[in-house]
């Protein structure tokens, strides 16, 4: 014999006087066992619990955020997808137009900045020379010079590092070898300028070919370390051997593209602009490799995913080994130019500070970006060759930048938008979790977590809906079901049953038939095809009404408990 | 036993894995000198609750008093990190699996479950009783547990568990993976351990196994702790008619 | 050619850069934290022996000198290593991509503390007196210095001990256990923080024996713990980051090779021979002698 327990618990506890009486309404039609008059209790303001919850003091902001662009008015998506350039079937500008649908007029956005601020930056690196005060210009003349042999090399070394994720810290040995090498050649052979790069090359592929082989076989830091101690074979290889001058810190005296005959000033301003061509040349190639066929294999199987792009095809091995050889032979160029712009090369150019430096480059601009490599060269090269001044403190300035770097950004000055976006966005999700607490589900790290937001909303809305309908289970309606299940009922049952049935199908439960008519059982529904409900308990129900009613029993536990 | 010491206290916790939420505001009282048994099935949060009371979740929330004093804290990242200061305020947690130091032998392996100051002194004692719980471990004092069979690995493990001067025990299926005759005697051996002012929570499938063993049963359904856990469960009685 | 010179050269040799592999190794495997700021502690720790050659041995009887000169170079060394501990291990070991940033972090340590190096003490190199005296033995026809019995003894000593303490102690099992499972070990009660300041103190101290008895051949300058740490890594890499036998043979075999190689070739030739060995290995065996045990950490 089923009882409701007495009520202990429920809002309605004890107050007599709050029963009312449903009457139903198709007792006038003589419905089968419905009772015409069944006592209920009175009735309840949804919006009660609703105004209460949201009675926070803190505005409720919406969630999510738009980027702002900026509207430029006009056409103009059609013009700019016409412009492409050669050899890809790239846009300039990525454009696209719109209509505003509150003043129906055309409007166009760009939603790809980075091509202006690349031109823009290009431009005043190639009007930088004008500006220059004078007292300095010298010195800014050879850094800028340096900075930009400095960025082709390092965006050589991004291609190894980001886009090919080999750990080589070789870079260097191979720069410094091809230079090396074509300053010997140009000096004992006579070799022209324009052969140095050309050689250069050359050397690049042997070399590049030659430590590319153990890159197949190792990974990570065996890798990196080896590449670190071939770095010191060829310092101490190089600073012993006779042929190389092991007596005047280098090796010097090779033919170079400046002409002897201008001033010296004319000279560095041409040393700039070659070496300001040189980075784009690397720019280029950047572009080639990464933004393209190579660039798009690789980044299919970015590290820790490598089996997964194996299975579905890529051969991602080869694909880097590519990446690294290409890289060395346009590092071997870039050596030869070295060789011709300096008219040859120093041993430091093997020291572990070079390493370091370029390092800190790559590391400060943020790996795995172009810019990244540019900015973070242009900010080491001026702390390292204009602030001279300073002294070892200069470096040990660039060591703190590094470490600081490292330690906060994830991944280098060009990544703190993105990091401080999700930072903001994992901030504004927490607040809005906890202003949202007193009926909100879902706890601050999940709601930080949970790519649609619409959850954190719906799962607040179902608490509300929860707590109030908990206070509408009584005895009374227990009662009402228990004597009627199926037909029409007093407005709060309707509501609780309402609910009820509204739940997903994933453990809901239902009814078993055992033996028609003598017995049923209460089961759990799976939710999935092909799975088998559960059995919830052992109890058979001599009829169906009672077994609704168990349902009903169970439901209404399910919610309180919840 | 109402008037018994509340060793282990949670309320409204709460943790899970990135946007995973496994356990979902459970409350969970456990005394001095019971004997719990958790039985839920595979993925329904036990080993995620064992895991957020030591601190090692991906992220948890809620309140958690070992012995009266806090150890839950709010905390999104960083799984691990207070995990050591738990266990040293008298938690032994004997995972599931195979969490053990494969160069380690057994005596160094039991060695290392007494971090504890107190149990570190004691450790010649307490080895001696672990031995005596589970005999084989005592002719393979000198072993690498590496080389050690699956029974003879959880032996080891709950007995680096058991080493510890803990109040509360968190044991994670030791039966999981094991011959049922050798999970029942693994189980035995638990059931045989003198709890004075501790506790024990065994989390365990197959609820055979438990059967009449432990002082209740509580069932976890989808990171809710089931029957007899929760202090006002309504219409109780509805239940069991 | 002279063997018995060649196996004591080799010995020595062993000897000092077995100490230096195994701190890398140690490091890594514990905490894995490859430490290339290890050429710093090195130059550090030498740094730190010469001061107290200069201020602190005065003052002490002659017999402990040379212990003072050694134990201060030591003591220097772990605090170089709590010191990078500090900087780079706790702000990052939790954080994502830790591997790479910990690496790059003590680059940086090591770019700024060599810097501080050179403008605090000058360019130019000190030396330390010899802590081990200038006598000389003589056994089974090899004249054999001082100091080479010096070294052997003294950091076999000294790893000994290291090994002991890590086999027997409590703080030893901590590191051991953190070594092989530190998901285990942190369940276990080892708290990440606190022992991995005794793994770097640990490290740090040999770096700086190894830093004190190799200034006995050379001279102690900023830059002069970049060959060690890189002889020290390739042996660590050689013998399989992470193991300790694996270290100590490939300790025995680089060591030997050196000692053959400037006996048969010359000394230029040495790194060359030393790396085409190291590639040879690796290539076999691309986790090195015991990169099999190696199973605690994927690198």
């Amino acid at each position: 014999m089923l009882s409701p327990a007495p009520n202990t618990t429920t809002p309605t506890e004890g107050s007599e006087d709050d029963v009312r009486i449903w009457r139903n309404p198709l007792t006038a039609w003589g419905g089968a066992g419905a009772e015409p008059e069944v006592p209920t209790i009175p009735y309840k303001d949804p919006t009660e619990i609703w105004a209460e919850t949201r009675k926070s003091g803190v505005p409720l902001l919406p969630v999510g955020r738009l980027r702002y662009y900026y509207k430029w008015p006009g056409h103009g998506e059609k013009l700019w997808s016409k412009l492409r350039y050669w050899p890809t079937r790239r846009r300039i500008l990525h454009v696209r137009g719109e209509y505003n649908p509150k003043t129906l007029r055309r409007e166009k956005t760009i939603v790809d900045k980075r091509p202006i601020w690349w031109a823009l930056g290009l431009l005043a690196l190639a009007l930088a020379p004008f500006a220059f005060p004078a007292s300095q210009l010298n010195t800014l003349l050879a850094a800028g010079a340096f900075f930009g042999i400095y960025a082709a090399i390092n965006l050589c070394w991004m291609l190894v590092l980001g886009t090919a994720s080999i750990f080589s810290l070789a870079t260097y040995a191979v720069v410094g070898t091809a230079a090396f090498i074509t300053t010997w050649l140009s000096i004992s052979l006579g070799l022209p300028w324009w052969g140095l790069p050309i050689i250069g090359s050359a050397i690049g592929l042997v070399f590049g070919v030659v430590i590319a082989i153990p890159a197949t076989r190792l990974d990570g830091f065996y890798y990196s370390l080896l590449t670190l101690g071939l770095n010191e074979l060829c310092r101490v290889y190089f600073v012993q051997s006779k042929i190389f001058g092991s007596a005047t810190g280098g090796l010097y005296g090779a033919d170079t593209y400046v002409p002897k005959s201008w001033s010296p000033f004319d000279q560095s301003m041409l040393g700039y602009y070659a070496a300001l061509m040189l980075m784009c040349g690397a720019l280029l190639l950047y572009r080639m490799v990464d933004g393209r066929r190579l660039g798009r294999i690789l980044r299919m199987a970015p590290e820790k995913r490598e089996a997964f792009a194996e299975a579905t095809g890529v051969d991602f091995r080869r694909a880097r080994i590519q990446v690294f050889v290409v890289s060395s032979i346009a590092l071997g160029f870039i050596g030869g130019f070295y060789a011709a712009h300096y008219r040859g090369v120093g041993f430091s150019i093997f020291s572990f500070d070079t390493v370091l430096l370029g390092l800190a480059m790559l590391v400060i601009g943020g790996i795995g970006r172009a810019e990244g490599a540019v900015v973070g060269t242009a900010v080491v090269v001026f702390l390292d060759k204009v602030l001279i001044s300073w002294g070892p403190l200069r470096l040990f300035a660039i060591g703190i930048i590094m470490l600081l770097v490292v330690l906060y950004l994830r991944n280098g000055l060009f990544g703190i938008k993105q990091q401080f976006r999700a930072w903001r966005d994992k901030k504004k999700s927490e607040r809005r979790s906890a202003r949202a607490e007193k009926g909100g589900e879902m706890l601050p790290e999940e709601a930080t977590e949970t790519s649609n937001k619409d959850l954190v909303y719906w799962r607040r809305y179902d608490k509300i809906q929860r707590d109030y309908l908990k206070s509408l289970v009584s005895s009374e309606l227990i009662e009402e079901h228990k004597s009627n299940p199926l037909g029409q009922h007093s407005e709060a049952l309707e509501r609780l049953l309402l609910y009820f049935r509204r739940q997903p199908l994933p453990d809901k439960y239902a009814i078993q038939v055992v033996q028609p008519f003598k017995a049923y059982r209460i089961v759990a529904l799976s939710g999935h095809r092909g799975v088998p409900p559960r059995v919830v308990e052992d109890k058979l129900y001599p009829s169906q009404d009672e077994a609704y009613h168990g349902v009903f029993m169970r439901r209404v536990q399910d919610l309180l408990e919840s | 036993m109402a008037e018994a010491r509340e060793v282990l206290s949670v309320q409204g916790l709460s943790a899970g894995w990135g946007p995973l939420r496994v356990i979902h505001d459970l409350d969970l009282i456990v005394k001095a000198g019971e004997r719990i048994g958790l039985v839920g099935l595979n993925g329904h949060g036990k080993t995620t609750l064992f895991y957020a009371i030591a601190g090692l979740t991906g992220w948890q929330r809620g309140s958690i008093l070992l012995n009266g004093r806090q150890i839950g804290r709010t905390r999104s990242q960083g799984p691990g990190r207070y995990t050591h200061q738990i266990v040293r305020q008298g938690l032994a947690l004997i995972p599931q699996g195979d969490e053990i130091f494969h160069g380690l032998t057994v005596e160094e392996h039991l060695d290392s479950g007494a971090f504890t100051p107190r149990a570190w002194k004691e450790r010649a004692t307490r080895k001696r009783r672990i031995y005596d719980v589970f005999p084989p471990l005592r002719k393979l004092s000198n072993t690498p547990v590496g080389r050690l069979s699956g029974g003879e690995r959880r032996m080891v493990s709950i007995g680096r568990g058991l080493m510890a001067e803990a109040s509360l025990f968190l044991v994670d299926e030791p039966s999981l993976g094991l011959a049922p005759k050798i999970g029942k005697g693994v189980l035995d051996a638990l059931m045989s351990i003198e709890l004075s002012d501790s506790a024990m929570v065994i989390a365990e499938q197959n609820i055979a196994l438990l059967e009449g063993k432990v002082d209740r049963v509580i069932g976890m359904h989808v990171g809710k702790l089931k029957g007899g856990a929760s202090a006002a469960l309504m219409l109780n009685s509805n239940r069991d008619l | 050619m002279n063997w018995p010179y060649v196996i004591s050269n080799a010995i020595v040799l062993a000897c000092i850069y077995g100490t230096l592999a195994i701190g890398i190794s140690i490091t890594w495997s514990s905490l894995g934290l490859l430490n290339l700021a290890y050429g710093f502690i090195f130059a550090l720790s030498g740094y730190g022996a010469w001061l107290t050659s200069q201020y602190v041995v005065a003052v002490t009887p002659d017999a402990l000198r040379g212990a003072m000169i050694l134990a201060g170079g030591v003591a220097t060394g772990a605090l170089g290593g709590v010191l990078v501990c500090a900087l780079a291990f706790i702000p990052v070991h939790d954080k994502p991509n830790f591997t790479i940033r910990g690496m790059i972090a003590t680059l940086a340590i090591s770019l700024m503390g060599t810097q501080l190096l050179l403008w605090w003490f000058g360019p130019r190199s000190k030396s330390l007196p010899e802590i081990f005296g200038a006598s000389k033995r003589s056994l089974f026809g090899l004249v054999l210095t001082a100091d080479k019995i010096g070294n052997v003894i003294v950091s076999i000593a000294m790893l000994l001990i290291v090994l002991t303490w890590m086999r027997s102690s409590r703080r030893g099992l901590e590191i051991r256990a953190m070594m092989m499972n530190p998901h285990a070990a942190s369940i276990v009660g080892i708290g990440v923080r606190r022992t991995s300041f005794y793994v770097m103190a640990i490290t740090g101290g040999l770096a700086g024996l190894s830093a004190v008895l190799l200034s006995q051949t050379y001279y102690i300058q900023p830059f002069n713990g970049l060959t060690p740490m890189i002889k020290g890594v390739s042996i660590a890499l050689c013998g399989g980051l992470g193991s300790v036998p694996g270290a100590v043979i490939a300790a025995l075999l680089l060591g030997f090779n050196e000692a053959m190689t400037s006996v048969a070739l010359g000394g230029q030739y040495v790194l060359m021979t030393q790396f085409l060995l190291i590639i040879l290995i690796i290539l076999v065996r691309p986790r090195g002698i015991a990169g099999l045990l190696d199973k605690a950490r994927e690198a």
